[in-house]
């Protein structure tokens, strides 16, 4: 079953583009990574999904649902914590999760109970007030609302803002045990390492439009990574000019590039240079669409 | 119900504030009565010499001020003043906060029809506003009660008072409409102040200009002090035009809430 499908899910603000023809389908179970760069449409989509927005036109449904006609049916089952988390700065901590469990049609004592068990797991103050939280811990606020009713379908609008490490981690692997009991989950980012931790599918937004949906696999196979070098001589651009290689700059002794493919490949090109410094990053988004995606479409 | 006990806590406080505020003002001001009629034909005389204009900005009718319900009509005017200030903080800040406290996305991604959440709102401002009534009328009454020479008829006196209620039912409304009409209310004082004082001072113009159509215009012109005291009643007319005023903004603000886009707040 699938748990989200849009069909040509279309929204302008205006005149300026939101989302153009978005097509997308989240089954059941499956861990789904939203990944694009900033302003590319991910909140629109998502935003559109929780019935915030309404769709220039196309159409989205949520559990076999409209999302326009039965919102608040299917928001029952919905957990959303979106990427900057505004409450109620009068409230105490406690009092806002009770006011977010009073909308659910949930045994309140379940939720309770697990609204203590998650907050001591995110070691949070349930006493304090709102407005004395710090940004983080806003953010494990978020979570426990989000979380606490055992939604069917978790929606991340770029979850980790915020989070420490340390956090991020408790928080993926409580994402992870929610996906084991069954829920769905849609995760929005646009740090590539993030949704290649937890999500086993990801489709790849650009300019509102989607460009690829590919399994994680794929995108760990075809794992892009920027390379800098600093060789010893005068750099020699031969050697690197095989494929998979691209975006090659060689400036005295220094040598960048992205490659994309198996990392034997260029570890085996590196043992012949006389290296005196290697550095290897992610690339960011931007790069990798400039790449291999905008080429790709081009084509 | 949650919402509607959440929003009625929330301003509860200020609600407290009002309606202490305004009986103070009613308490004072009906301490002052005695003192008014201990010479009525001193104090008329005086009055009498204010230029004509003034006397009309004042809305000091000399025929009716020296009884006990002209004199509350005249001090009910300011209290209806501020309750017009209260009223419209209520109906704009009750709608507009979530946009201001970027709170719309936590309440509107819960299961919760935004129809619902209107009327919730709506509710609790009405509720509010009725207690302050309530309060405020109690209070005028027993020192009304307290002040006046001769007995006090119920059905004019509270005639007088439910005008607050009255007036204030339009600025809720308009209120109400304004939140869901501007985009982002920064201060729902910066919206309230100058709307309400822009239709008092337009019911002022009309007072001095002596001019009969400047009442459909101002809320604070629909119910005359003087009409009530005579008639014992409301003005048809206006009773019918401010349902209308109320039913149109109200249906505005709903059918305006209902289609909206709540934008990412960023």
């Amino acid at each position: 079953m699938n748990v989200i499908e849009t069909t040509k899910l279309t929204k302008y603000y205006g005149k300026s583009r939101g989302i153009i023809d978005v097509d997308m389908t989240v089954e059941e179970g499956e861990i789904y990574g939203f990944i694009g760069p900033n302003g590319a449409g991910k909140s629109t989509t998502i935003r559109t999904l929780l019935g915030l927005i309404y769709p220039t036109s196309g159409s989205a449904t949520v559990f076999g649902k409209d999302c326009i006609k039965h919102g608040p049916e299917i928001r029952q089952s919905v957990g959303y914590l979106p990427s900057e988390v505004f409450y109620y700065d009068d409230m105490r901590v406690m009092d806002l999760l009770k006011y977010s469990a009073s909308f659910y049609d949930k045994d309140r004592k379940v939720i309770e109970t697990r609204i203590k068990y998650l907050a001591e797991m995110f070691d949070l103050d349930l006493k304090k007030k709102i407005d004395d939280l710090s940004y983080g811990n806003k953010k494990k606020v978020g979570i426990i609302q989000g979380l606490a009713h055992e939604p069917k379908l978790i929606i991340l609008d770029e979850p980790t803002g915020g989070l420490d490490p340390l956090i991020q981690q408790q928080f993926f692997n409580l994402l992870r045990e929610e996906n084991g009991k069954g829920a769905t989950i849609l995760f929005s980012s646009h740090i590539l390492s993030e949704v290649q931790k937890l999500c086993d599918r990801v489709a790849i937004i650009k300019d509102g439009t989607i460009i690829r949906v590919e399994q994680i696999r794929t995108l760990l196979e075809n794992s892009t990574k920027r390379f800098t070098l600093e060789l010893a001589g005068v750099a020699d651009p031969a050697p690197f000019a095989v494929n998979g290689v691209s975006d090659l700059a060689v400036a005295g002794s220094s040598v960048s590039f992205l490659f994309r493919g198996h990392m034997n490949d260029v570890t085996r090109i590196l043992a012949g240079q006389d290296l005196v410094d290697l550095l290897v990053e992610e690339p960011d988004l931007e790069e990798i669409f400039m790449h291999y995606y905008h080429k790709e479409d081009g084509q | 119900m949650n919402v509607f006990l959440r929003e009625l806590r929330a301003y509860r406080k200020s609600a407290i504030i009002w309606a202490g505020s305004l009986s103070g003002v009613i308490i004072v001001f009906m301490a002052l009565y005695p003192a008014f009629t201990q010479d009525v034909e001193a104090t008329k005389e005086i009055l009498s010499q204010f230029p004509e204009a003034m006397r009309a900005a004042l809305n000091l009718s000399l025929g009716n001020f020296f009884t006990i319900y002209g004199f509350y009509g005249y001090l009910l005017s300011f209290a209806i003043l501020a309750g017009a200030i209260q009223a419209m903080n209520l109906g704009t800040g009750v709608l507009a906060k979530e946009v201001s406290g970027k709170t719309a996305d936590f309440l509107l991604s819960k299961p919760v029809a935004r129809s619902r959440v209107v009327s919730a709102k709506l509710a609790a401002v009405l509720t509010i506003l009725i207690a302050t009534n309530v309060a405020v009328s109690a209070v005028a009454y027993l020192s009304a009660l307290s002040v006046a020479e001769e007995p006090l008829e119920l059905a004019t006196f509270f005639l007088l008072t439910s005008t607050l209620l009255l007036v204030q039912l339009i600025f809720l409304a308009l209120g109400a409409m304004f939140a869901v009409l501007i985009p982002k209310v920064k201060s729902v004082v910066s919206v309230s102040l100058p709307t309400v004082f822009a239709f008092y001072i337009v019911g002022m113009i009309g007072e001095v200009l002596e001019n009969e159509n400047f009442r459909y215009v101002s809320p604070f012109k629909f119910y005359d002090t003087n009409y009530i005291i005579t008639n014992v009643s409301l003005e048809g007319t206006y009773v019918i035009l401010e349902a209308a005023i109320v039913v149109v903004a109200i249906g505005l603000c709903y059918w305006i809430y209902l289609k909206k886009d709540v934008r990412a707040s960023a």
